[in-house]
C-alpha cells in the first residue's frame, strides 16, 4: 500500500492531467468541455475533503497543531474553489477568455500548493503518522463526497 | 520543522521581488543605449571596457536582478525556506547592487577611478548579504530535492564569481592589471553563465516545467546528478585552464554536452506537455532551447578559431538562452503574485492573470526581442546591423516594462478600494 505521501501526490498528478485534458477540450469549445470541468471539480473536491476531513484531522489531533500548516492548505482550497466556481460561470456565458484567465490563475495557485504540500505537508504528515499510515489511506480511498 | 511559506503572511512582502523585476528592463534600456554610444569595432572584443560595461548592465542589471527577485519569492515555495529579515535584507541589498552596477558602468565608461572602487564595494556587499542570507535560509531545509540542489550550486558560484569580480574591479580601480587578470576573468564569466544562471535554471526546471506545463517528469538521472556532474565539470575546467590549458577543451566538451543535452531535453518535453495552450512563456522557452543549442555547440567549435566567436557565444547563450528563460519567467510570475496578493487581502474580483498582461503585447514584445537577438548574432558579419538590433533592443525592452507595470498598476488601484470580501471583523 502507498504511503499517505505517495497516495496524496500521486492524486496531485491525477488532478493535474485532467486539468490539462479540460483545457484542451476547452480550446475546442466551451460547450464540449462542460463534463470534463465538471470531472475535474469533482476530482479536486474529492482531493480536498481526501485533506480536510481525514488526513487534516488526523494530523492535528495527533500533534495538536490546528492553526499551522493544515489551516493555511484549507485557506488555499477556498480561494482556488472560488475559482473553480466562477469556471462555471465563464462556461454558462460561454467567455473562452475568461475561462483561460482562470485556468491560468488557478494552475499557478494549485502548483504552488502542491508544491507546499509535496514537499513540506506531506512530509511532516508521513513523519507524525507513519504507524497509522495504511489505515488513513484506506479512510481517504473510501471517503464519499459531502 | 520550517512552516513558513505556508501563507502569504509569511511571503515576503510584493516590492521585494517586484523592485528588482521592475528595474530589470530598465538595466536592459541603458544596455541598449550603451551599445548605440559604443564604437561597433570595439565590441567584438570581450574585454574592452566597452563591452565589459555593456554585458554588465544585462548580467548584473537583468539576469541577476531577476535571478534575485525570483530567489525571495520562490525559495518560501520550493524549499519551505524563509530568508531571514526579508523585507530589509531584500531593500538594502537592491540600493547596494543598483548603486553600485551604475558607479561600475559610469566609473568604467568614463575611467573615473572613485566610481570604480565604490562600484567594487556596493556591488560586493549588495551580492554577498543576500547569496549568504538564501545560503543561510537553505541550510535548515530538511527536505533536499533536485532544485534545491540547483539553486545551493548556482549559489556557490555566485558567492565565488562575485569575489573574483570585486578582484576584478579592484584591478581596474587601483590600475594594477595582474598577469592572471584575464585568465580570472575568463573563469568570473564561465562560471557565471554555466554555474550561477544555468544551474539555477537546470534546477528550477525540473520543478517548473512538470508543473505548470504538465509536461513529463525529468528523469531521476537527471535530477540525482546533472547538478553535481555539470559542477564538477566547472571545476575541473578551471584546473585545466590553469595548469594544463590544452586540454581544457575536454572539459568545455563536458560542461557544453550537459547543457546541450538540457536545452534538447526541455524542446521535447514541451512537444510531450499535456497543457495545449501555449503563451508567451512556451515561445520563450522554445527559444531557449534553440538558442542554447546553437550556443553550445559554437562554444566547442570556437577554440578551433581562436576565440573569434567568442562574442557571438556569449550573444547566443547569454541572450538567447538566459534572457529568454528570464523574461518568460517574470511573465508568469509578476501577474500571479498581483493576484495572489490581492486576494489573499481579501479582493476578489479582481482580473485573472491573462487579463493582466495584453497577450498580443507580449507576443510582440518576444518578435522584437527575438529580432534584435538575431541582428546582434549577424552584425559579427555586417557591423551596420548592430545599430539597429540595439535600437530593437531598447524598444523590446520598453515595451516589457510596460507589460509587467501593467499588473502593478492593477495591483495599486485596487488596494485604494475596498476589499468585496467582508473585513470588518478585521479592522
Amino acid at each position: 500500500m502507498s504511503t499517505i505521501k505517495e497516495y496524496l501526490t500521486n492524486d496531485h498528478r491525477k488532478c493535474d492531467e485532467i486539468f490539462a485534458a479540460m483545457e484542451d477540450k476547452a480550446s475546442e469549445s466551451l460547450e464540449s468541455a462542460k463534463e470534463i470541468t465538471a470531472e475535474f471539480v469533482a476530482d479536486m473536491e474529492h482531493h480536498f475533503q481526501m485533506e480536510e476531513r481525514v488526513m487534516f484531522l488526523e494530523f492535528e489531533q495527533k500533534t495538536g497543531m490546528t492553526q499551522g500548516p493544515t489551516e493555511m492548505m484549507r485557506q488555499e482550497h477556498a480561494q482556488m474553489r472560488a475559482l473553480m466556481q466562477q469556471l462555471s460561470e465563464a462556461i454558462d456565458a460561454n467567455n473562452k477568455d475568461k475561462f483561460f484567465g482562470l485556468t491560468e490563475t488557478l494552475m499557478i495557485l494549485l502548483q504552488q500548493h502542491n508544491m507546499k504540500e509535496e514537499q513540506m505537508l506531506y512530509n511532516m504528515a508521513q513523519q507524525h503518522l507513519n504507524a497509522e499510515s495504511d489505515r488513513i489511506v484506506d479512510m481517504m480511498d473510501s471517503l464519499i463526497v459531502e | 520543522m520550517e512552516l513558513t511559506g505556508l501563507s502569504v503572511d509569511q511571503a515576503p512582502p510584493i516590492s521585494a521581488p517586484l523592485r528588482f523585476f521592475l528595474t530589470a528592463p530598465l538595466f536592459g534600456v541603458l544596455a541598449g543605449i550603451l551599445i548605440l554610444l559604443s564604437d561597433t569595432t570595439i565590441l567584438i572584443s570581450r574585454y574592452s571596457t566597452d563591452s565589459i560595461v555593456i554585458t554588465h548592465a544585462i548580467t548584473i542589471g537583468f539576469f541577476a536582478f531577476i535571478m534575485l527577485g525570483s530567489l525571495t519569492q520562490m525559495l518560501p515555495v520550493l524549499a519551505s525556506a524563509k530568508i531571514q529579515n526579508v523585507k530589509n535584507i531584500t531593500l538594502i541589498s537592491y540600493f547596494l547592487l543598483t548603486l553600485g552596477l551604475l558607479s561600475m558602468i559610469f566609473g568604467l565608461k568614463l575611467d573615473i577611478k572613485l566610481l570604480i572602487s565604490l562600484s567594487y564595494m556596493m556591488l560586493g556587499i549588495g551580492f554577498l548579504i543576500m547569496i549568504l542570507s538564501i545560503l543561510y535560509a537553505i541550510k535548515g531545509v530538511k527536505h533536499f530535492t533536485a532544485t534545491i540542489k540547483g539553486m545551493l550550486a548556482s549559489l556557490i558560484f555566485a558567492f565565488m564569481i562575485v569575489l573574483m569580480g570585486m578582484l576584478l574591479l579592484s584591478e581596474y580601480a587601483n590600475n594594477s592589471i595582474s598577469q592572471y587578470h584575464y585568465i580570472l576573468a575568463n573563469v568570473h564569466s564561465v562560471w557565471a553563465i554555466f554555474g550561477f544562471s544555468g544551474l539555477l535554471i537546470i534546477g528550477v526546471a525540473f520543478q517548473v516545467l512538470p508543473m505548470f506545463y504538465v509536461a513529463p517528469k525529468f528523469k531521476q538521472f537527471c535530477k540525482k546528478r546533472v547538478v553535481i556532474l555539470i559542477s564538477i565539470g566547472l571545476f575541473i575546467w578551471l584546473a585545466l585552464n590553469i595548469f594544463a590549458e590544452n586540454y581544457a577543451l575536454y572539459a568545455k566538451l563536458w560542461i557544453a554536452t550537459f547543457f546541450w543535452a538540457f536545452a534538447t531535453t526541455v524542446w521535447l518535453k514541451f512537444n510531450r506537455r499535456k497543457r495545449a495552450v501555449s503563451d508567451v512563456t512556451v515561445l520563450y522557452w522554445r527559444a531557449a532551447s534553440i538558442f542554447l543549442t546553437l550556443g553550445s555547440f559554437l562554444w566547442i567549435f570556437d577554440e578551433f578559431f581562436k576565440h573569434e566567436y567568442i562574442v557571438m557565444v556569449a550573444i547566443l547563450i547569454g541572450g538567447g538562452f538566459i534572457l529568454s528563460i528570464m523574461i518568460g519567467m517574470i511573465y508568469k510570475i509578476v501577474p500571479f503574485l498581483v493576484w495572489f496578493h490581492l486576494n489573499a487581502m481579501g479582493y476578489m474580483s479582481i482580473p485573472t492573470i491573462n487579463e493582466m498582461i495584453d497577450k498580443d503585447l507580449a507576443k510582440i514584445q518576444f518578435t522584437i526581442m527575438m529580432l534584435s537577438l538575431i541582428g546582434f548574432i549577424f552584425a559579427f558579419y555586417m557591423p551596420k546591423l548592430l545599430m539597429p538590433s540595439a535600437v530593437y533592443f531598447i524598444i523590446s525592452m520598453l515595451i516589457l516594462e510596460y507589460n509587467i507595470l501593467a499588473p502593478v498598476f492593477i495591483y495599486r488601484r485596487t488596494k485604494k478600494t475596498e476589499p468585496d470580501f467582508d473585513m470588518s471583523a478585521f479592522k
